[in-house]
């Protein structure tokens, strides 16, 4: 083969016939010689990972856990604890609820791994395997308060940043083994370690929580890094046990416990997998949590069977197959126009539509004020009266959404109401325009200033956004803002790389929905000054005002709930008359569909609900609110026997305005 | 009066009696023509204003016609929307008229009233309205134009650096050969579409770029036919002949050679455009094509097959897009015919 690369390269022949036959010949023999190294390669390394000596990966004792200087909890129990519980709120959860039955749900991509840390662990697949781990305690979906979940009690320290916890004695993982403070233990050295390739939790759990003590086999505590009011401690110090039992810990953990999923403490197990077509979450024989009170009637399925469907109209077309037990059908397109075949119509597939009362994604414009234009809070103000959210609602949008007034939203009494969005209207961009100097209009239209050194300055700006199902909305957008003299350009990019120019700083206007969760609005993050005009931080408005640096530091480590709430407001109010954003929608509800013999409660779900098909105990927010559904097998054959016969139901479409 | 070659008569000659590929050609010229003036029957902007006596035309205008010209209120200082403007002026029935092209849209616009409506007679959209209210047809019209444009540009581009390249090579032979010829072969492996994709991800996505990017890489393919052909005519004798006379390089070429190889050229020119199309069609269709508000076939058959319901958007384009490849490609096989050197050849 040398031979043949040296001839190829060394041809000088002059005859072009030969030439070419020899470069053709060469070319092959090239493709063949990279052909066979690629897979001689590819085999010596998957030799390399699959073959598991253990005797090479000796296993690792984790080092007991270090404690900073001046952080350290009481060495022994402190007799004065106040310990709480609270059995005092509402169920939920109907007693009308069947237990069994299989439920049918999809997912994009088949996991990379069953590991809930550790590389590729952040795939959607986590949003199955971190709600069936419990954690002490979690959050009431109607009150909002605090309910026992592995614990049963909990006391918060005199130094206002510990809790003690006593574990309920009959917590059991799922493979029968006992709950016990040492799995807690275990968690924060397991966090803690190198050998779960995590850096992320690593520093999360270094820096956060500050130790972890076992005082006895059902009694422990946990210390944060700072003073906080009570929920904001209990959501941070709260978290998931992994089992002690179970985790053999080496240099190489992440390779072997890919595909071996951790016992669980929830209903749920993962019960068995079908590489890269399904995996299967079985309930757990005898669930020790089975009777609790927010527990009982809940996680109705025997088996959740999650198959792997790679686009969303394939899916949509298994769901109106029959399939698939329910679909989320928010989105305008499927509400209106895909949710109404032949299966709708015939009162085969139910439709829901459920207000809710949930933190809202923070959608909305982000102006980059280091730009040079609109650094100026004139501009800011004239853009923000230029852009017409309310006509795109009311067309593109079908009227579904609803104008987002401020930037954080769905935070029970943090929230600002007093605030008023700005509205489209061209005589007041006109004023805010003329007074940043933009009076004159150039020949296309677009608003122009004639600065003192002989330069022009056009009123355009680029929009940065990472989605192209957003571009029919922009264009209304675009359309609309040339009315009042000012030219919008889009920058359609993937959405990792606009997510990064975004974080780089480099655009002018970002298109950006932000996440929203928690139990109070963030405000560090996007708007103190040490976050701004710095590459990898989420101030992509470059917001760096010091009064506003204050206020965000006396709000983040105040545990007085009424000043925070106040400063909250506060806070918000700046954000607003800074203008730095410009919220756009907000979609303060779920909209489902499912098949007849998915069955829910009279009240359908509650404020917190994310889904109303959610099997899960939460989905993305911290209240337990999921799992309240159930499957009618009388009715599932009733409806199967319907369509094969052609017979019909009487159609069922419900509006819940309850938590509008 | 231009004396035409015997030889390029007959086989004009020729290509006119193969009916199909002549049709072809006559009707895609008509409508390249055509499509260089789209602005005069596609377009949002009006014909001709007739307001307070004065007349206006501002279709082809440099600067827009703000819409407090025509006393549409104080802060109209954007383009007028002539449409509301022909209703108005008919409402007010005061002497003035708006007279609008026969597709009152602009392929850019929004007619957010008329949002995936199927084709109509009442509300002019005769092909229907895609996402956002934008009219299928004037995004054909334009969509078209700018296929046309970029395919031919581009083939201009990528056959001047091709053709010069490949007859040197031929020429000159010897270690420029060589060393272009693993050149070429180095570039071919690169990775096109990796490199359309880093490239659209670091730069904003124009017209112009996508071309920069499609030279750079679409070059190549015509230097083998180029260099293969002017190797077999340089070793006849006309070019010893030339060369004895003490012809330059340049003229040789120029003069000697190229002419006899331009059957080469011109059987590979449709078919270069087709693929032109269908590559800017593709690239915009997995979305790394032309900026995301310009209107273009790629675009629309994304957004046409995202919506499956609403069948008008992506049957208009694909027939469109059939319609137009197949006769690029009847044309092509009509001009391959005509040159076949079976026929035409004659060696001295």
């Amino acid at each position: 083969m040398k031979l043949l690369i040296l001839r190829s390269f060394l041809s000088m022949n002059k005859e072009y016939k030969v030439l070419n036959f020899f470069t053709f010949k060469n070319r092959f023999c090239r493709f063949a010689i990279v052909l066979i190294c690629l897979l001689w390669f590819n085999f010596a390394t998957a030799d390399e990972h699959e073959v598991v000596d253990e005797g090479e990966f000796p296993e690792v004792i984790l080092p007991p856990i270090e404690v900073k200087e001046g952080d350290g909890l009481p060495q022994v129990l402190p007799d004065d604890l106040e310990w709480i519980t609270n059995l005092d709120d509402p169920e939920f959860a109907s007693p009308d609820a069947i237990r069994g039955g299989t439920f049918r749900t999809w997912i994009l991509g088949y996991p990379l791994t069953l590991r809930t840390v550790g590389p590729d662990s952040n795939g959607s697949f986590a949003g199955f395997l971190r709600p069936i781990q419990f954690g002490p305690t979690s959050f009431h979906p109607m009150t909002r308060r605090p309910i026992p979940m592995l614990a049963t009690h909990w006391a918060f320290g005199e130094d206002g940043r510990s809790i003690f916890y006593r574990i309920n004695p009959l917590a059991r993982w799922s493979d029968g083994e006992p709950v016990t403070a040492d799995d807690f233990v275990f968690t924060i050295q397991f966090m803690r370690s190198q050998q779960i390739v995590a850096p992320w939790y690593n520093n999360y759990y270094t820096e956060r929580i500050r130790d972890v003590k076992k005082y006895d086999d059902h009694t422990y505590a946990v210390q944060g890094s700072h003073a906080k009011p009570r929920d904001e401690l209990i959501s941070d110090l709260g978290f998931r046990p992994y089992p002690d039992h179970f985790h053999r810990m080496s240099n190489n953990w992440p390779m072997e416990y890919n595909w071996k999923p951790d016992p669980t403490t929830g209903p749920y197990h993962v019960g068995g997998f079908d590489k890269g077509k399904s995996v299967e979450l079985h309930r757990t024989k005898d669930w020790w949590a089975d009777d609790l009170k927010y527990m009982r009637n809940r996680f109705n399925p025997e088996i959740i069977h999650i198959k792997v469907i790679r686009d969303m109209n394939s899916a949509w077309q298994h769901f109106l197959s029959g399939e698939l037990d329910s679909f989320n059908v928010t989105r305008p397109k499927y509400w209106h126009e895909k949710a109404n075949a032949d299966a709708f119509k015939r009162g085969y597939i139910n439709k829901y539509w459920f207000y809710t009362k949930l933190p809202v994604p923070s959608a909305g414009l982000s102006l980059n004020s280091a730009h040079k234009l609109l650094s100026d809070r004139n501009v800011r103000i004239g853009l923000a009266h230029s852009i017409n959210i309310d006509l795109l609602i009311e067309t593109v949008l079908k009227g579904d959404y609803e104008r987002l007034p401020t930037f954080q939203l769905g935070y029970a009494h943090y929230d600002n109401t007093n605030i008023e969005e700005r509205s489209f209207d061209l005589a007041s961009a006109h004023k805010y325009f003329v007074e940043a100097g933009f009076s004159e209009v150039g020949r296309d239209g677009i608003r122009i200033r004639k600065n003192g050194d002989g330069t022009t300055d056009r009123l355009s700006f680029e929009i940065t956004y990472g989605n192209d199902n957003d571009t029919e909305r922009l264009v209304v957008l675009v359309q609309e803002a040339k009315k009042a003299g000012v030219e919008l350009e889009l920058d359609l990019q993937d959405s990792s790389a606009s997510f990064k120019k975004m974080q780089e700083k480099k655009h002018q206007i970002a298109w950006l929905t932000w996440a929203s969760g928690g139990l109070s609005p963030t405000y560090w993050e996007f708007f103190h000054s040490v976050n701004a005009n710095k590459d990898q931080t989420n101030n992509v408005t470059n917001t760096a005002i010091p009064e506003m640096d204050e206020l965000i530091m006396q709000y983040r480590y105040s545990t007085d709930l009424d000043e925070r709430i106040e400063l909250a407001h506060t806070l918000e109010q700046m954000v607003h008359d800074h203008a730095v954003i410009i919220p756009t929608y907000q979609v303060p509800y779920t909209r489902d569909a499912a098949w007849r013999w998915i069955e829910l409660p009279e009240w359908l779900g509650v404020e917190t609900t994310g889904t109303l098909f959610n099997s899960m105990h939460y989905s993305g927010g911290m209240f337990s609110s999921g799992g309240l559904f159930w499957i009618n097998e009388e009715k599932k054959q009733e409806t199967l026997a319907a369509r094969e016969k052609g017979d019909t139901f009487e159609p069922i479409v419900i509006k819940d305005e309850t938590y509008r | 009066m231009i004396k035409l070659d015997p030889q390029t008569v007959k086989q004009w000659k020729r290509f006119c009696s193969i009916k199909r590929g002549y049709w072809s050609a006559l009707v895609l010229v008509t409508l390249l023509v055509l499509s260089c003036f789209a602005e005069l029957y596609v377009n949002n902007r009006a014909l001709i204003v007739s307001y307070e006596g004065n007349w206006y035309f501002p279709t082809y205008n440099w600067s827009i016609i703000p819409g407090s010209k025509f006393g549409l209120g104080d802060y109209y200082i954007s383009e007028t929307n002539y449409r509301e403007l022909q209703q108005k002026f008919k409402e007010e029935d005061e002497g003035n008229w708006v007279l609008m092209p026969l597709v009152p849209y602009g392929p850019q616009e929004t007619d957010v009233a008329n949002i995936l409506i199927g084709p109509s007679l009442e509300t002019k959209h005769y092909l229907g309205t895609y996402t956002s209210g934008r009219d299928v047809l004037a995004a054909l019209v334009y969509g078209f134009r700018t296929a046309m444009a970029f395919a031919l540009i581009l083939l201009v581009c990528t056959y001047i650096a091709g053709i010069c390249i490949g007859c040197l090579m031929g020429y000159w032979g010897g270690v420029f050969d060589l060393l272009f010829q693993r050149l070429i072969e180095i570039w071919n492996t690169v990775p096109f579409l990796y490199v359309i994709m880093i490239v659209a991800s670091v730069l904003s996505r124009s017209f112009w770029m996508l071309l920069g990017v499609m030279v750079f890489f679409g070059w190549t393919a015509m230097t083998w036919n180029m260099r293969t052909s002017t190797y077999k005519e340089k070793a006849r004798e006309y070019v010893s002949a030339a060369s004895a006379l003490g012809a330059s390089n340049t003229r040789i070429i120029g003069s000697h050679i190229l002419p006899n190889t331009i059957s080469v050229i011109v059987t590979f020119i449709p078919f270069s455009i087709a693929g032109g199309i269908a590559a800017l069609t593709a690239l915009d269709y997995l979305g790394f094509g032309l900026p995301p508000d310009q209107a273009s076939w790629g675009n629309l058959l994304k957004i046409g097959t995202a919506h499956l319901e609403s069948g008008w958007i992506v049957s208009s384009v694909t027939l469109a897009l059939i319609m137009v490849l197949l006769m690029v490609t009847y044309v092509g096989e009509a001009i391959r015919e005509a040159f076949d050197p079976k026929k035409f050849s004659f060696y001295e």
